[in-house]
């Protein structure tokens, strides 16, 4: 079963990041406002108009905290648009990168031949009830005081130092050339370079989470189009196919004794996506990984088989920047660009695209044909991240 | 015991959960365990995970277990409700796995923060929450 290269992204749109809604008096913007607004930037990098939508594919993906169960169909009365497909991307943090799939596989099977997916979040801007908790969450975890991802991640983080010797200046790494990328990328929200001590100086939130290990909520909209290798031809920009993708939801079930906790689902989801591409490590020419958290990006990078489990080694002689052996969050990634809630995971496929097609600018990674993202979704009791979603991408069919 | 606090988010209790609640009232640890193929199914849920039976039953636990990661809440964060835990600061959220095999998350009490370890073994004791909540949390065994 492939997809491969059975669809092309052929528009962007991001909006630019901002906390609009955190002091007193500032002007608040709605959801509606970013996705409107990101909507028309895609529209326009790709040449196509807003009715070119209608009977085709919409695909939204849906905020942690909103209300109501009906956004995309909002979204689609928002914009303006009848889609003939519409899919809302419910897994989380993944949902971006899951609704590459699910649009490319509708492409593929000849039900649309275009799509615009999308997603904004206003968290400083809008106020919500909070949602509604799950189960789990709510019976198992909340009356105990647990703060959020917080105090899960910083449990996962602990381990694996413990297990590995893993230390800050392992995992500082990936922060300073995370923040080195931002500061070439004039769309970063958090653009000064940082050393290793200012990462291993800032203030404990979670112990041992600090405050540059976790990623910067905020407001924003962004968007991409999908459309068949056929219609991307006829468009303005070089098309970026959907090369490889590879999904799994919920990729161990109880919580059990052991170290599957630190162990992502990318590890299969990844090697799906790389064989669906027919790619091997060495032929990944960078990545974009899903990035709430340091460690997060940290065990990516071993559970995708770029180096063993523990290999401290591998982290200790990588060149992780956009002119090393292995690139990753070229633009910066959510930790520095900023996280407008489940939308956010879109920025990691947005940054491929235009390493793709060339327009990393002052960090554009010399010959990048083929680039590999990540999605993550979902903290789940007791053990890691949920939903891991991955997708290969390259600018050859 | 610690003092009740009406503030502090309670579980529901729901009909799956209600024996393990109703157990906990008695200071007994209990879990769901398949009478199919003997899997231990932790958190409460209507059949089995590893083979879908309905038939469940509830098993009294050891109550033992060890750390396997911990992190000390230093500050209060996020919804409202989470002020009404501010007395407690500092406090630790662990994942102690039960020597059984479930995974739970909960406080490591009765020691000082700084004296949590990984690996350190651990005892369940409750406290009680509510009229009917005892929550299970976790003490260092006695060595």
């Amino acid at each position: 079963m492939t997809i491969r290269s059975k669809a092309a992204i052929v528009g962007i749109g991001e909006t630019p990041t901002d906390r609009l809604g955190s002091k007193p008096g500032e002007p608040r913007k709605s959801s509606a406002e970013y996705i409107s607004w990101a909507m028309h930037l895609a529209l326009e990098d790709a040449g196509l108009s807003l009715k070119d939508f209608n009977g085709q594919g919409l695909g939204v993906t849906i905020p942690t905290a909103y209300p109501q169960p009906f956004w995309p169909e909002e979204v689609a009365e928002i914009l303006g648009i009848t889609p003939g497909f519409l899919l809302g991307g419910a897994t989380g943090g993944a949902g971006s990168v899951s609704l590459l799939g699910g649009m490319a596989a509708a492409i593929n099977s000849g039900l649309i031949e275009i799509a615009l997916c999308i997603g904004a979040a206003a968290p400083f801007s809008e106020h919500f009830a909070g949602g509604i908790q799950p189960g789990d969450m709510r019976d198992w975890e909340i009356p105990y005081g647990t703060m959020g991802p917080n105090s899960k991640i910083a449990m996962v983080m602990r381990r694996h130092m413990h297990e590995y010797g893993t230390t800050l200046d392992h995992l500082g790494k990936i922060a300073v050339a995370g923040r080195y990328h931002a500061s070439l990328n004039p769309a970063a929200y958090l653009r000064k370079p940082i050393t290793i001590d200012d990462y291993k100086n800032s203030r404990l939130v979670a112990d041992p989470v600090r405050l540059l290990d976790c990623v910067l909520p905020a407001n924003g909209g962004k968007a991409y189009i999908l459309a068949s290798p056929e219609r991307a031809k006829k468009l303005r920009k070089r098309p970026v196919y959907l090369k490889g993708f590879g999904e799994r939801s919920n990729p161990s079930y109880g919580a059990r004794a052991g170290s599957d906790a630190l162990v992502m689902g990318v590890k299969d989801s990844g090697k799906v996506a790389m064989e669906m591409a027919g790619v091997k490590h060495s032929g990944i020419n960078f990545l974009q990984l899903y990035d709430d958290y340091i460690i997060v990006v940290y065990l990516q990078i071993e559970d995708l088989g770029f180096c063993a489990k523990g290999d401290l080694g591998y982290f200790e002689r990588t060149d992780f920047t956009f002119k090393g052996q292995l690139p990753i969050q070229t633009g910066g990634g959510m930790i520095n660009c900023g996280q407008p809630s489940t939308a956010g995971g879109t920025l990691h496929i947005l940054e491929a695209v235009r390493q793709l097609r060339g327009e990393g600018g002052e960090r554009q990674v010399p010959n990048a044909k083929i680039g590999l993202v990540s999605g993550l979704g979902v903290l789940p009791y007791g053990k890691n991240l949920g939903c891991c979603t991955v997708a290969v991408l390259g600018n050859e069919a | 015991m610690a003092e009740v606090n009406l503030r502090k988010p309670l579980p529901a209790i729901t009909t799956e959960a209600k024996p393990f609640w109703d157990a906990a009232a008695q200071q007994k640890l209990v879990i769901q365990r398949c009478h199919g193929c003997r899997a231990w199914v932790w958190t409460p849920r209507p059949s089995c995970f590893e083979c879908g039976s309905e038939r469940l039953e509830w098993t009294p636990m050891s109550g033992k277990g060890e750390v396997y990661s911990f992190t000390v809440i230093r500050q209060v964060a996020g919804r409202a409700a989470s002020k009404a835990f501010e007395p407690d600061i500092p406090y630790v959220i662990a994942w102690v796995d039960l020597d059984e095999g479930p995974r739970m998350i909960t406080n490591v009490v009765g020691c000082g923060v700084e004296d949590v370890k990984l690996g350190m073994k651990v005892s369940v004791v409750f406290e009680q929450q509510s009229a009917e909540i005892w929550l299970p949390k976790f003490k260092p065994s006695p060595t």
